[in-house]
């Protein structure tokens, strides 16, 4: 018997306005597997995030594919539904943690909320839960913390509580979107020990949608390329990095600098690919 | 070409600047050496908060330094007048991070570019435009064009176009890359190293991204908190980092090969609010009341964390001589009476190199307010507890403010939060202090002196013998007080007493007050 995906995006084609984003984009994330989705700006993988979390912006419309969440079809679902999925079942951990966090409202608020409404917790059990988890992302102090705003914490606190948030209810997948790209890199290393170790613990499937290769290489178990709203490959990171099978993954990597390889000269994606993968993807609309 | 030598900047904090008043200055540069040749290139790294893009701006003079030489080309330009400073500056340039806000969204690209030639009263003529932008790798064509009209590759090659079109010697760049997909990121590194090869440029490349400044840059400076850790040859450097904080720089970055322990490896505790506190290495501290309780361990932990001097403060000093024995050369008797008007004025003008006050000094007589206590226990507690430790704070102010600002940390008691009506009269006195840590910590904002409460729970020492466990250890009490200092904390809870206590004041203050109410004196 197959295990069946916690997430399944088929043919995914969703266009904003008259702009196609996605051109048919498959993605299973399995449950207990981090699966990356790595690609330039534009590329399209921020949309996916969003339409699996059901906030496209106004404009977008899914023309054709389907999304399955544990089996239930996230297209069709009555929004009713999807709120109640939302924060529950399926998390975000999104880029920028200022715009994760309500400005005007202490911590202690924002993370007791969703668990008194999720969990069903009266107010002190939610209080000693929020308090738990914040022991849990190792936040020093996490008494004051909760009795702070989120402009008196530094940038790595404050994922560290957007990340204590998601996995605060237990959901079954979490959608990462550039979780650590605003971070400095000692910050980003211990953000990234600490989502992997929690989701390890508790099995939780993440779809971690990145532009860093290196930070694919790390935390990710399977990983897709994305490229002009199309998936270019899909494979094992093992794979990946070693035999990497389309062009354009090969070309990504040699344009990553890296300080231990001075050697390698710096190749930008060559043009001709960029024009053909562009006019593959055009010829999709059609 | 370039060099700097003890080269200081600071600027004002507006994070805390008081509601009247001027925001208090904070330290950015703390003495950097720095020296380029023409044609060379050196890496700048660093987190944020560093000083790595301050540093870049002093380099150009668009801040004048507090402190240190500059010289540009054999002159002193660190002092230099703004109107003696402008024919240099067509020879010194700047490209910013975001070419989106840098670049005047309602001129032109060919006006944008021709800016400085304009400015500096050259002549334009025709081809200038086009040879500047086929300079950069951009078409021609594009000369009519609008910023936005561009993508963000094309608008940072704008950037470095309107840079070079002086032909300057020196260009800083400042994180010009960071906000770029990896393709573009190549193209204009490659653009980059061709300009310097082609004009003889002298760069200052500025970056968070260590493996970028390798692909760039000849040399290069890892700062972390306005000073140098090291600096070196790349190829030295990046293969055998010196000092431990390149070293966990380094070890950070996640380069792109899988390597299943890397995710497991390294810190995952919450990073420290560096830059924030007060380091204690190489501070002068004085600590009251250290015969005996938390004082000792004051004294010790200041010593273990390198501070350069600590006075330690005593009714009477042959308490202490132990102690000044221990560390001697570091530690200084001191004798003092908080009480006492004229041995406070004499010790603030004794210790007048005194950078963190250590209020440590108190009294506890374990007696309640009705009976059976008489009137005069309530009057010595506050005579110390209360009146002792704001005339401290008074004599002291004046010195910590001409030593740069500093730190008080007043030692008070969760007893300063809610009444154990055991110690009723000591509560009253420790919630006097924290009103008065409050007051004072307000009004010296503005002379950027960091104020302290410290309120532990059942401390080990001869004061609570009185208490039944648990009891924690009076070192532990300034393990962490000291760390909030470093940590430029307000309040800090020590131990697990206070931390339950403090939580159980911020949900209901009322159930705390009730739960010690039973605990009454025999």
């Amino acid at each position: 018997m197959t295990v069946a995906p916690t997430l399944a995006v088929a043919s995914l084609r969703l266009d904003l306005g008259h702009t196609p984003i996605l051109r048919g984009v498959d993605i299973d994330v399995m449950p207990g597997e981090v699966h990356g989705l790595v690609g330039e700006s534009g590329a399209g993988k921020t949309m996916v995030g969003k339409a699996v979390l059901g906030i496209a912006p106004a404009g977008a419309r899914i023309r054709s594919g389907s999304m399955t969440f544990l089996r239930e079809d996230l297209i069709a679902m009555p929004e009713r539904r999807r709120r109640d999925l939302l924060g529950r079942q399926i998390a975000l951990i999104p880029q920028d943690p200022m715009t994760g966090l309500n400005p005007v409202l202490r911590i202690d608020r924002q993370m007791t909320d969703p668990l008194r409404l999720h969990l069903g917790l009266d107010r002190p059990a939610a209080a000693a839960k929020a308090l738990d988890l914040l022991h849990q992302v190792r936040i020093r102090e996490p008494e004051r913390v909760l009795r702070q705003y989120p402009h008196e914490l530094s940038g790595g606190m404050r994922q560290r509580v957007l990340i204590a948030m998601a996995f605060s209810c237990r959901p079954q997948l979490i959608v990462a979107d550039e979780p650590t790209t605003a971070l400095d890199v000692t910050v980003q290393r211990q953000i990234l020990r600490l989502i992997k170790e929690l989701q390890e613990t508790a099995g939780t499937a993440i779809l971690f949608i990145t532009h860093d290769l290196g930070v694919v290489s790390k935390i990710c178990d399977r990983v897709s390329v994305i490229h002009s709203g199309r998936i270019l490959e899909s494979a094992g990171v093992a794979d990946l990095f070693d035999f990497p099978q389309h062009d354009y993954t090969r070309a990504l990597m040699r344009a990553t600098p890296r300080y231990d390889r001075p050697g390698d000269l710096l190749q930008p994606v060559p043009a001709d690919l960029t024009a053909r993968l562009i006019a593959e993807a055009e010829a999709l609309d059609a | 070409m370039l060099e700097a030598r003890n080269l200081r900047l600071a600027l004002p904090d507006r994070s805390r600047k008081p509601l009247f008043g001027p925001a208090p200055m904070t330290e950015i540069l703390r003495g950097i050496d720095l020296e380029l040749a023409a044609g060379e290139s050196l890496g700048v790294v660093g987190e944020s908060g560093s000083g790595k893009t301050s540093l870049g701006r002093t380099l150009l003079r668009l801040y004048r330094p507090t402190g240190g030489s500059l010289r540009f080309e054999g002159r002193d330009i660190a002092t230099l007048a703004e109107a003696d400073l402008r024919p240099l500056r067509a020879r010194m340039q700047m490209i910013f991070q975001d070419p989106m806000s840098s670049l005047n969204p309602r001129q032109r690209i060919a006006e944008i570019v021709t800016q400085p030639l304009w400015a500096f009263g050259r002549d334009v003529v025709a081809d200038h435009v086009p040879a500047l932008l086929e300079r950069v790798g951009l078409t021609p064509a594009l000369a009519a064009r609008y910023p936005h009209e561009l993508s963000g590759g094309q608008r940072q090659r704008v950037g470095i176009a309107r840079a070079i079109a002086l032909q300057p010697k020196l260009v800083v760049a400042d994180e010009i890359v960071s906000g770029l997909d990896v393709s573009t990121q190549a193209q204009i590194l490659s653009l980059l190293a061709n300009l310097k090869r082609d004009l003889g440029l002298a760069l200052v490349f500025i970056s968070h991204d260590l493996s970028v400044v390798r692909v760039v840059c000849d040399r290069v400076m890892v700062l972390s908190r306005g000073e140098v850790m090291e600096t070196g040859p790349c190829e030295r450097l990046f293969s055998a980092p010196r000092h431990p904080y390149t070293r966990a720089l380094l070890e950070a970055v996640p380069l792109p090969e899988v390597d299943p322990d890397w995710i497991h490896g390294g810190p995952i505790e919450q990073e420290d609010n560096r830059g924030i506190g007060m380091q204690i290495k190489g501070t002068v501290a004085l600590v009251t009341g250290t015969s005996r309780g938390i004082g000792p361990e004051y004294v010790r932990e200041l010593a273990k964390r390198g501070a350069a001097k600590v006075y330690a403060a005593a009714r009477d000093t042959t308490q202490i001589a132990d102690l000044a024995a221990e560390f001697a050369g570091t530690v200084e008797a001191v004798e003092l009476d908080i009480t006492d008007p004229v041995q406070v004025a004499a010790a603030a003008e004794r210790c007048a190199d005194v950078q963190l006050l250590i209020n440590n000094a108190g009294i506890n007589h374990n007696t309640g307010l009705i009976a059976p206590t008489s009137l005069d226990n309530a009057r010595a507690e506050m005579e110390t507890n209360y009146l002792g430790t704001l005339a401290m704070c008074r004599a002291f102010a004046p010195v910590l403010q001409a030593n740069g600002g500093g730190a008080i940390v007043n030692m008070l008691s969760i007893l300063a939060r809610v009444c154990l009506p055991l110690m009723g009269s000591l509560s009253a006195s420790k919630a006097a202090g924290l009103m008065m840590t409050q007051g004072v910590r307000a009004e010296l904002a503005g002379q950027g002196t960091t104020v302290i409460a410290v309120m532990p729970g059942a401390v080990e020492t001869d004061m609570t013998r009185d208490l039944p466990p648990p009891k924690m250890p009076p070192a532990d009490v300034a393990v962490a007080a000291l760390d909030a200092v470093e940590q430029g904390e307000e309040e800090v809870y020590p131990g697990d007493m206070a931390t339950g206590m403090a939580q159980g004041l911020a949900g209901d203050p009322k159930a705390v007050e009730k739960e010690l109410a039973g605990i009454l004196p025999q």
